[in-house]
């Protein structure tokens, strides 16, 4: 990708190549600094709702949820998924996807086709419901908004409808795969 | 009513914590040190990003992309600024997250046309990103209908995103 705008800007100006790479450069030490100062705050916060067994607690919530979409045997792996969806609803990224990876090694039976579980599991994490968007919230905050957290409501709609849509559309492919084999 | 939400949620965390005998001030101190790490590890993805984006920009390729593509987000009433932002989404957190600072910056923060990309961050992922490394540690290397779904619910979590933006 560098590469080829080089060369177009070889062609158009070639000048401007080395200044534009360290203005680029330049913003991304900026930003990673302000970036630092607010991810202190939020880490902070996130690490009390961590050690206060505030996830876990979550976690419990949705048990009976990912009991129905899941439809899989194994307890253990079931507090995983559990666990993997509420540390992504608020936004613990780092935690989650260990979990998710545990998650899905249990699940795994060797086959190279992914079950349905699987993939349901993929999906959500993909859609995953926002309640804390806290990076998006972050770089408002530091590029001046004057309420960055009014994005949280439109995000937790926008998430939840994504969702929804998702269980619903892995579940029609898997009915579709399954009467296909069939046939 | 939003700008009530993140004071009254902290005051809750830390009762909640305080009530449940964690140490807040120390709990909060060891979650804070670990940004310094976190923003190492991101930072030089951030600058390879950035660099790449600011080429892009001033080649005028990404302008050619965008006037490419524009026509279907027209239609599906996401602005064509945030044409590139949807389109590298799937892709790089740290990248996307950099090109919607360039958003914020460019816009300000509380434009019509920030507030859509804040959404559709917050409410998408790194979907090739995120399959790769869930996958790695499997033996699966068929994923099926994984990625089309994925896929079509972030593109319409895009499309909503911008009309809730409208609305609220």
């Amino acid at each position: 990708m560098i590469v080829a705008s080089i060369c177009f800007l070889l062609w158009s100006a070639p000048g401007s190549v080395l200044s534009q790479m360290l203005d680029a450069s330049t913003a991304s030490v900026k930003l990673a600094f302000e970036l630092c100062a607010v991810y202190a705050v939020w880490l902070g916060i996130l690490e009390l709702v961590e050690a206060s067994g505030m996830s876990e607690k979550l976690a419990k919530i949705l048990h009976p949820a990912i009991k129905k979409i899941f439809n899989i045997k194994d307890p253990a792996t079931e507090k995983l998924i559990a666990m993997n969806i509420s540390a992504n609803m608020l936004g613990l990224g780092n935690a989650s996807t260990p979990l998710a990876i545990k998650a899905l090694q249990k699940m795994d039976t060797g086959s190279p086709v992914a079950s349905t579980p699987m993939i349901m599991l993929i999906v959500i994490n993909a859609t995953s419901i926002q309640l804390l968007p806290t990076t998006v919230i972050a770089l408002r905050q530091t590029a001046g908004s004057t309420s960055p957290a009014d994005i949280i409501l439109p995000t937790l709609i926008t998430t939840i409808v994504t969702t929804i849509l998702a269980i619903f559309l892995v579940k029609l492919c898997a009915k579709f795969i399954k009467r296909g084999k069939k046939i | 009513m939003s700008i009530y939400i993140l004071p009254l949620l902290f005051i809750f965390i830390f009762v909640y914590a305080h009530f449940k005998k964690v140490n807040c001030y120390d709990t909060f101190i060891r979650g804070a040190k670990k940004s310094i790490p976190l923003v190492v590890d991101i930072f030089p993805y951030i600058t390879a990003i950035m660099i790449a984006v600011t080429l892009l920009r001033s080649s005028g390729i990404t302008a050619l992309l965008a006037q490419f593509f524009a026509p279907v987000f027209n239609l599906l009433s996401i602005p064509t600024e945030l044409v590139e932002l949807v389109l590298l989404r799937p892709f790089t957190g740290s990248g996307s997250y950099a090109l919607l600072n360039d958003v914020l910056l460019t816009y300000g923060a509380d434009s019509y046309i920030s507030r859509c990309a804040c959404v559709i961050l917050g409410s998408s992922e790194t979907i090739f990103y995120v399959t790769t490394i869930y996958m790695s540690q499997t033996n699966v290397k068929k994923l099926l209908y994984a990625i089309p779904v994925a896929l079509i619910c972030s593109t319409v979590g895009s499309v909503l995103a911008c009309l809730l933006c409208k609305i609220m």
